[in-house]
Formats: C-alpha cells, sequence, structure tokens
C-alpha cells in the first residue's frame, strides 16, 4: 500500500485510480452539483481512507501518498470524470496539510490519524457576520483562564459544520495591535458545552452551511495551532497545490459538457447563432488550459507560486459563470425547475447557475483578488 | 532540452539591432506615411541577422528553428511596433524552402507573401491553371515597397516579381502609417513551386502573428500602468482608483491567457502537433490575440484620458497599430466559423 506512485507512468497511476473509483465506488449519487452530507458521502469517504487515497499529498509516512502536482492532477480528473461525490475534505485538504507545516508532533500523532479514519470530521470556522472578505477582522474572542482558552462569538457560512465534530477558528487574542496581528487559531471540539449551530438554507434549498455559535466555551491550550497570536500567519500558510487547482478548467470543462448536452436536448446545437457563443466558450476553456498548464509545470519544477496564481481562479470562476448564464437561457422556460427536468441532472441548468455564485465569492471573493493582483502583481498605488 | 530557450536569447538579443531595447519609438513614428510605411534598410539588417532563414528547414540551407524561437522574436517586434513585413518574409521563407532565393534572404530585395483570397474566407486557393494565375490576393503587409511577392495557391508557390505584366496591386494607406495591399493577378505567368507544407506554414504564420499582437499588448499595457503611476487627479494617482485597478487586472488576466496559449501553442507546433490540433490551437491563438490588443488599445486609451486621443502620446501608436494588424489573419468571424468545425472534430 506505500507503493511510489510518482514512479508509476502517468497511464498507468491513470488506470489505477480509474480501475479503484469504477469498482469501489458506492451506490449513491454522481455528478451532484450540491455537496452530499456526511451520512450520504461516507462510504466513499471510507473506501478511499482504507486504499490510502484519501491524503493524496499527505507525506507516506502520515498515511497519504505523498503525489506530486501532476499525479494529483490526474487522480482529481479521474475522480471527476467518473463523477465522484467530494468528500468531507476540510481535513485532508485544508487541517492535515496545515498541521503538518504548523502543528506540535503531539497535535500530529493525535489529529492525522483521526482524519484518515473518518473518526474526526472537520469544519472551517473562519468568516463571521463582520468579518467575511475582510477575514481578519474577526471578533471571536478566546480568553486565556488558568490553563484553558475560553472562547465567545461567531461564526458563519461554516460549509457543512452541521457534520463536523471539530472545527477550527481563527479567534481575536489581542485587541490592543493590528488587527492582523491579534488573530489565534484554534481547535475546538462541537460537541464541547456551549458550541451550538444554525443551519442556514442557501438558494438551492440545501443547508450546506451553518452558523456555529461560541458561548463560554472551553478548550485546553495545547488546542492552539502555532504560537499564540499566531494565526494570521498559520492560516494564510500555503495550501499547496489547492491554490493552483482551483483555476483548473475542469469544472468549467464539465459544465460546457452539460451545455451541449442542453443544446442538443434543446434542438439548436447546430444552429449558428448557439454555435458561435458556444465555439467562444470552448475557447475560453482551452486557453484557460494553456494557461493552468503554466503554474502546473511551476509547481512540477518545485518554483514559488506567486500572488499572480488568482488570475486563474478569477478566470476560472467567471468562465463558469458565463457558462452558466448561457445554460439557462438554452434551458428557456425549464430555467427556474427545482428537481432536474426528465430526471436528468445534465438538464438541470438552475443547478449549475446556482453552483456558480458561490464561487466568485467564497476563498477570496473576485473583488479583493483583484485587489490584491492590483498592488501585488501590478505594484499599483493605495 | 531548452535549447529553443538558448535560441530564443540569441534572437531576441539580435533583433535589438532593430529594436531598441528602451523602447524608443522615433524612428517608427517618422516612418509613418513615407514611401512604403517602412524603411529598407531595415529589411536588409533583419537579413544580415538571418531572421528571414528561421524557418527554412536547416536541409534547404535555413537555420530551421522552432515556432517558439519564432514567437518570442515577435513579440520583440510587436513591442516595438517594427513596420518592416519581417513576419511576411519569414513566411515566404517557409513556402518555398529550398527555393528561397538568397537576396530575399539576405534582405537585398524585399519579399512579402499573399496567400489569402478573400476577407470572408481564410483559403488561400487561388487560381492557377495552364502556367498562368488569375485572381486576387487581399491583405498583403508591406505591398508598397516589395519587390517580389510569394503567391500561394492551391497548387503551390509562385515567385512574382512586381514588374510582372498580369499583376496590378492597389495598396490603401492604413492607421498605422503603412499601406496595405491587394493584388490582381490576370493571366500572370508563372512558375509554381510545389508546397505541400502550405497549410501548417499558414498556421505558423497566423500563430507568429498572434504572438506580434501579444508584444504589442504587453507593451501597451504596461505603458498605461506606468501612466497610472505617475498622472494624478484630486490628488491622487489614478492608479490608485479600485474602479480602475479592477479594469487593470482584466487586461492583465488577458495578457497572460494570450501569452500561455501562444507559447504552448508554439511548443505543441515543436513538438508535432496533430493537424486537426495544428489548426484548431492557431485560430484560437488569433482570436485571443486579437481581442487582447483591441482590449487593451481602448482601455489603454480611456485611462491615459483626454492624452490617449492625440496623435503625440506613445500610446497611439498602438492603437493605430492594433486597428491596423489585429484582424489580419483571418477576421474572427471567418476564425470563429471555421473553429466550429475544427473544434468538433478534436473534442
Amino acid at each position: 500500500m506505500t507503493a511510489d506512485f510518482n514512479a508509476m507512468s502517468d497511464d498507468e497511476f491513470r488506470t489505477m485510480i480509474r480501475d479503484f473509483v469504477e469498482t469501489e465506488y458506492p451506490g449513491m449519487p454522481r455528478f451532484s452539483l450540491e455537496r452530499l452530507h456526511w451520512d450520504e458521502v461516507k462510504p466513499w469517504y471510507m473506501k478511499l481512507s482504507q486504499r490510502g487515497f484519501l491524503c493524496p499529498t499527505w507525506p507516506v509516512e502520515h498515511g497519504g501518498m505523498n503525489l506530486e502536482p501532476g499525479k494529483h492532477l490526474i487522480m482529481v480528473e479521474e475522480l471527476e470524470r467518473f463523477g465522484a461525490a467530494r468528500v468531507h475534505d476540510i481535513g485532508p485538504v485544508m487541517l492535515g496539510p496545515l498541521l503538518l507545516k504548523h502543528g506540535t508532533e503531539a497535535q500530529k500523532a493525535h489529529f492525522l490519524p483521526r482524519i484518515l479514519s473518518g473518526q474526526d470530521i472537520w469544519a472551517q470556522g473562519y468568516s463571521e457576520p463582520g468579518a467575511g472578505s475582510d477575514l481578519a477582522a474577526v471578533r471571536c474572542e478566546a480568553v486565556q483562564e488558568g490553563d484553558e482558552w475560553v472562547i465567545n462569538g461567531q461564526k458563519t457560512w461554516t460549509t457543512l459544520g452541521m457534520d463536523a465534530n471539530w472545527i477550527f477558528i481563527l479567534v481575536r487574542t489581542d485587541k490592543s495591535v493590528k488587527k492582523q496581528a491579534g488573530i489565534s487559531f484554534l481547535l475546538v471540539p462541537m460537541d464541547a458545552p456551549g458550541v451550538t449551530t444554525r443551519n442556514i438554507e442557501n438558494l438551492a434549498g440545501e443547508a450546506e452551511f451553518c452558523e456555529v455559535f461560541f458561548d463560554d466555551v472551553r478548550v485546553p491550550l495545547d488546542h492552539i495551532v502555532g504560537g499564540v497570536n499566531e494565526g494570521w500567519a498559520v492560516a494564510k500558510a500555503l495550501l499547496g497545490h489547492e491554490r493552483v487547482f482551483i483555476g483548473a478548467p475542469r469544472l468549467s470543462a464539465a459544465a460546457l459538457s452539460r451545455l451541449e448536452h442542453l443544446a442538443r436536448h434543446a434542438g439548436i446545437w447546430d444552429t449558428p447563432i448557439f454555435r458561435d457563443r458556444f465555439v467562444l466558450l470552448q475557447c475560453d476553456v482551452l486557453d484557460l488550459g494553456d494557461l493552468f498548464q503554466t503554474y502546473l509545470d511551476k509547481l512540477q519544477d518545485g518554483a514559488a507560486i506567486g500572488a499572480d496564481v488568482a488570475m486563474l481562479k478569477i478566470f476560472q470562476s467567471e468562465l463558469y459563470q458565463r457558462i452558466s448564464e448561457l445554460s439557462m437561457q438554452i434551458a428557456g422556460p425549464d430555467s427556474g425547475l427545482a428537481q432536474p427536468p426528465h430526471d436528468d441532472r445534465r438538464l438541470h441548468a438552475a443547478a449549475t447557475y446556482l453552483s456558480a455564485r458561490p464561487i466568485t465569492i467564497f476563498g477570496g471573493s473576485t473583488e479583493i483578488l483583484r485587489n490584491v493582483l492590483s498592488k501585488a502583481v501590478l505594484g499599483l498605488p493605495n | 532540452m531548452d535549447d529553443w530557450t538558448e535560441n530564443s536569447r540569441m534572437i531576441v538579443d539580435s533583433a535589438r539591432a532593430i529594436v531598441p531595447a528602451d523602447g524608443n519609438l522615433v524612428r517608427v513614428r517618422d516612418l509613418r506615411g513615407k514611401d512604403a510605411g517602412f524603411d529598407r534598410q531595415m529589411v536588409a539588417r533583419a537579413g544580415e541577422l538571418g531572421l528571414f532563414l528561421m524557418r527554412v528547414p536547416e536541409e534547404a540551407g535555413g537555420l530551421g528553428l522552432g515556432m517558439r524561437e519564432t514567437c518570442e522574436l515577435m513579440q520583440v517586434l510587436g513591442a516595438g511596433l517594427v513596420p518592416e513585413p519581417i513576419g511576411s518574409t519569414i513566411m515566404a521563407g517557409a513556402l518555398l524552402g529550398a527555393a528561397f532565393p538568397q537576396d530575399a534572404a539576405s534582405g537585398d530585395t524585399v519579399m512579402v507573401t499573399a496567400w489569402q483570397d478573400s476577407a470572408s474566407s481564410l483559403h488561400f486557393d487561388g487560381v492557377f491553371g495552364a502556367g498562368a494565375l488569375t485572381g486576387e490576393k487581399i491583405a498583403v503587409e508591406g505591398a508598397a515597397g516589395a519587390d517580389f511577392f510569394a503567391v500561394l495557391t492551391a497548387e503551390g508557390v509562385a515567385i512574382v516579381p512586381r514588374d510582372r505584366a498580369g499583376l496590378t496591386i492597389s495598396t490603401a494607406a492604413t492607421l498605422d502609417g503603412g499601406q496595405l495591399a491587394r493584388l490582381h493577378l490576370k493571366d500572370l505567368q508563372a512558375e509554381m513551386i510545389p508546397c505541400p507544407q502550405a497549410a501548417a506554414v499558414v498556421q505558423d504564420a497566423s500563430l507568429a502573428h498572434s504572438a506580434y499582437l501579444l508584444g504589442l499588448s504587453d507593451r501597451a499595457f504596461q505603458i498605461t500602468l506606468d501612466y497610472m503611476k505617475v498622472r494624478e487627479q484630486f490628488g491622487r494617482l489614478i492608479g490608485s482608483f479600485q474602479a480602475l485597478q479592477h479594469r487593470a487586472t482584466e487586461m492583465k488576466i488577458q495578457l497572460e491567457l494570450l501569452r500561455a496559449t501562444v507559447m504552448a501553442t508554439a511548443a505543441r507546433f515543436d513538438t508535432g502537433a496533430e493537424a486537426a490540433h495544428r489548426a484548431r490551437d492557431a485560430d484560437r491563438c488569433k482570436l485571443r490575440a486579437a481581442e487582447t490588443a483591441m482590449l487593451i488599445a481602448r482601455e489603454a486609451v480611456q485611462m491615459h484620458g483626454a492624452m490617449g486621443i492625440t496623435d503625440e502620446s506613445e500610446i497611439g501608436l498602438y492603437v493605430r497599430k492594433a486597428m491596423t494588424v489585429a484582424n489580419l489573419f483571418g477576421a474572427p468571424p471567418a476564425v470563429r466559423a471555421r473553429l466550429a468545425t475544427t473544434l468538433e472534430a478534436v473534442t
């Protein structure tokens, strides 16, 4: 099970992943544009875990695959080609790499195996009602009392927080300094006394997010990652391949293939007026692929990824939105259907449209990313 | 493995003999509207540097360099708004191979390519029969000062001197201070040299032209960005205004997409891309290049304010050049119509 995956040829590796997902994927939804909840997705999470495929970027000694970027991308491509559901990946993708970088040996030894085993499902508690794009404005507060942190405040937009048994949060631990300098990174069990949640229904009618409230919640001092008041640096630390992968063309390519299906169904595929617009979107997807590849090459070469990588996310997310907008037009009167027409998910333009909304908001809104590009890449003045 | 980067560095360095490294545009500005709109001595300089032999195979006496090197060169020429029809002569060399005349290669005579039949199509069929050429070739760059034309048809390529009976040339002044020409061929006696690589050469030349537009766009964007960092209004640098910043990031994104697409396509061409992919990729580069050049030209004018609509501003030279050359190698509607076919064949 500790094969050197990077030594395999790309084709061998691709075939291995393809065989795995085709034979092991449990009888559960494929190609879902909505996130599945833990009770639905758990069988697949466990299959990935048992095969050692849950945490592709972690080192082998910690139960990962130590995949280089090229192989990692192949894996992502194959899982998405099959339409495998996205598992609860905050632990594998965010907290795991973060602990590997900033955690103590005790934290790694305790928490990493519990992510791998599915014992701990993590949620991310960054945003607050008054701290969305302006993340450093967090007000949720932690005060040291004896050998405990006492936490009071609120987090929101916590994706699948209702399924999690742990949450990592950014908290204010010093109000007297510049806002970024007074933040710490804490680990909190969701079943601690004083933690309550309230679901938020989204436009699709799904409860993907929740609010999380902290009332005198107490956690031991060693539940901090990084030092006191070092939380901003910890949270901003590189998330490895993900910063690049978020700009991959595959989501847009998949949406484009659904649009083709929709247009054929609507009988307008061969009309020049549709095809001309489709051609431009196809070109955008291919061109994005070429830009994406330049970043993948940098990752492979071990070169630093700069702030300019945000260009990928901006273009990818806006492209996906443009495809979703044309899909709605082609769907015509079906554009407002709550369920897929003819039981065919690929015809459900509304699902594509709604899934296109959060991608320009979360993980750095387009407007914030453009601010960052203006300053850090173009050198424009304040 | 990185042969091409070393070659490119040498080519780009040598191109500095034509394009000042400091971006000085006095020569370009002075040439506008004079004679053919370009300088024959500069063509000879380019010939001395071997630029016209870049795409002639080594076995035919050329340099046999790749499209990556060519695209690096074309970016430099575009950034410097070079008016000499260097790309067109490189294309003639690639079409003619061993038949490319020595004095055209050296730049002692000026040879440009005439390939396109009509603005609405991307064909180069021409009409050739019984040893004679009849028909039209449009959008010929540098024709006003050319000594020879490499005329491409479905049957091959002919070398036609400008004074050959049966050839009339109609030229029209262009906004960049040059001339664009149409060749009218009537029962023109010519020897047809077979050119099995014609389609590939047209794709190469289209890609090279996209690289010229990339260089042009890149420099126009840089000039605009520099202006945003010095121009003050309301007591603030205009580059500090968020509305302008966000538009600048959009230009940057389009520019980087174009750069990635052009250079990735060049690399694919150099490493043996399939014919269907070649056609598709050259076309999508061309679409994005034209779109980006025009976007940046428009935005550059707006961000320069009233200065942007004066002839004395540097940015105006870029705007005029973009308007003149963005739609060469295929008007966007024709390119898009062809892409509808090639994209379906590939995907």
